[in-house]
């Protein structure tokens, strides 16, 4: 079975890398090496795990290039928490996500809470 | 695990006359005057999508002024796994199941509202209660049913819960039947009755159980997007149910000043048909009852909280009125106003025109009190509980996790509260209790949310009669 390389990074700037096999999500490989991320649902409903696609096969996401999440991962179930908008912009449900590239990934809890704002602020 | 086996008996905080051979009191009245003062909250509180690494828990809180450990969590009832986001609970058995001998409030039914796992706590001894039973989602999800919310047991022992999606966290949601010894059942009623669903109350004497609307699962579950209301993904409608036969008789649409119906209450005499139903983003109270000419449940807005004005937010603030309660004695509306920062209290002795007695401003977007003993208060108040005698207001700030996240940020790094008012039923009055104050920042793995709140003998919303 292939894996990939998946770098886990944290707003503190904490960083831990993580071999993540084709058949696994990267919620599943991270708790196998004890690292807590974020997580609910585990259904790919409630977008507590989400995570925001940084690199992808060697290619970085900027402001001139937006990365096919679709590219760097296969799902278990459908993201069903996230909108169009989300997955453009690179957002992932690291619950129901599968890497198929070496990748960098922003996680921790400040980022599911990227998704919505105050509609009224 | 059955209630029904032990005589030893659950140990009760109140030493009421026994009437009756079943749990609760024999009626609204006897549960204030046999209830006795709480001593002990069972307070639902919450890691989930925090920095905090550990699972959710039930706090025991100590309520007894006499105590050394006033206004502390004394004991914490840890879950097995991270993720659930406890919500609301309750009770195997409550005043509905008075006349049921050997039946006992003994175990309380919490359930995971991201995770939908279903957890039962034995509460024989109300200071230790331990977790004895756990149903995986996976067991809930064969009923293609999840994001389980409300919990009332139903008068011969089971348990009926609340929930709001189907396998997928899509539409539609159902409801979900335990057995007396906390196995699913199955499915209550048959598929198809509703879209939509949160919570729920029943008034058996009359056959009648009223739902509510939330969203789907996954429509609410990441927060809120006013794009999901425009789309109409969130719910407007209140559902009447045959409460016997499990079919919905009448829907209401409450329209668009009815948006997002949450929590809902009937009176609790038994013989009452009329209840509320809090409208949290319309911010608006309806008052429901049965036209008995008509033979069919009525519902009107009786109370809307204006929107107000932020000077540096671009529109106006609703209220969000996202908790309600009704006092035992059926005289007061209590609510909160969570996105404002307010409690307030309405006498509702006549239920068609409530009339605004009291209401305090702390916390919140513009909470005239901003700190309770030098603690600073960043959330509005949120899920409320009150004494069965009407003389103590009680309440947490926490909303739902992704929600608190959009509005309060800080209630993740701060946790959440627990503050007390203390009400004067003869004067309809409400007063800070400044002395008060439950901190869930202070929690040994890191601060925790509080969200729903339990007496450990039955309270405003757990208990209903038969």
């Amino acid at each position: 079975m292939a894996s990939h390389e998946v770098r886990l990074e944290w707003p503190t700037g904490r960083t831990k890398t993580v071999t993540v096999r084709e058949d696994e999500t990267v919620l599943e490989a991270a708790g196998r090496d004890g690292i807590g991320l974020p997580y609910g649902c585990r259904t790919g409903a409630c977008g507590t795990c989400t995570g925001r696609l940084l690199e992808a096969a060697g290619h970085e996401s900027n402001d001139e290039q937006v990365l096919d999440v679709d590219d760097a991962f296969a799902y278990r179930r459908c993201q069903r928490a996230l909108k169009d908008r989300h997955r453009a912009d690179g957002y992932v449900l690291l619950c129901v996500a599968e890497p198929r590239a070496d990748c960098r990934l922003a996680v921790g809890p400040s980022v599911h809470t990227e998704l919505v704002e105050n509609p009224w602020k | 695990m059955s209630d029904a086996s032990t005589g030893s008996g659950a140990e009760s905080e109140h030493d009421h006359a026994q009437h009756h051979e079943g749990p609760g009191y024999t009626t609204p009245q006897a549960a204030i005057e046999e209830g006795g003062r709480e001593k002990l909250a069972y307070v639902m509180s919450l890691y989930v999508g925090t920095d905090v690494d550990a699972p959710d828990f039930v706090a025991v809180v100590d309520l007894d002024p006499e105590s050394d450990t006033y206004c502390e969590i004394i004991d914490r009832i840890e879950m097995p796994n991270r993720g659930d986001e406890l919500h609301h609970f309750g009770w195997n058995a409550c005043s509905s199941s008075c006349h049921m001998e050997g039946l006992e409030r003994q175990h309380l039914i919490v359930p995971g509202q991201r995770s939908s796992r279903l957890h039962v706590i034995d509460a024989a001894d109300r200071r230790n209660p331990e977790l004895v039973k756990v149903i995986e989602p996976e067991e809930v999800f064969e009923y293609d049913l999840s994001a389980p919310h409300t919990v009332h047991c139903v008068p011969d022992g089971q348990i009926l819960i609340s929930m709001l999606g189907d396998a997928d966290g899509d539409l539609p949601g159902g409801f979900l039947e335990l057995n007396e010894d906390f196995e699913i059942e199955g499915r209550w009623e048959p598929p198809g009755e509703i879209e939509m669903n949160y919570d729920y109350w029943y008034q058996p004497r009359q056959n009648v159980m009223v739902s509510t609307e939330w969203a789907a699962p996954k429509t609410y579950y990441p927060g809120f997007d006013l794009e999901d209301v425009e789309e109409g993904k969130y719910g407007q409608q209140i559902h009447f149910w045959d409460w016997e036969e499990g079919t919905v008789e009448q829907t209401i649409d409450l329209g668009e000043e009815g948006q997002i119906p949450l929590e809902v209450r009937f009176l609790h005499t038994p013989e009452s048909t009329h209840g509320f139903v809090g409208t949290a983003l319309s911010s608006n109270m309806f008052h429901f009852w049965r036209d008995e000419e008509a033979g069919e449940y009525r519902a009107e807005k009786a109370i809307d909280f204006e929107a107000r004005e932020h000077p540096d937010w671009d529109m106006p603030v609703p209220g969000l009125t996202t908790d309600i309660l009704i006092s035992m004695d059926d005289r007061y509306l209590f609510g909160s106003n969570w996105l404002h920062g307010e409690v307030w209290m309405y006498d509702i002795s006549d239920p068609s025109n409530p009339r605004r007695a009291d209401s305090l401003s702390v916390g919140g977007t513009f909470g005239d009190i901003r700190e309770v003993q030098g603690r600073e208060i960043v959330a509005g108040p949120q899920m409320l509980q009150l004494s069965l005698d009407g003389e103590r207001l009680y309440w947490t700030t926490s909303l739902f996790s992704s929600w608190d996240d959009q509005f309060y940020p800080e209630e993740a790094e701060r946790g959440s509260v627990m503050l007390k008012a203390d009400v004067d039923p003869r004067t309809g009055t409400l007063e800070l209790d400044e002395d008060f104050l439950v901190d869930w920042g202070e929690c040994p793995a890191g601060p925790a949310r509080a969200h729903e709140i339990r007496w450990p003998d039955g309270d405003c919303t757990s208990d209903v009669w038969q």
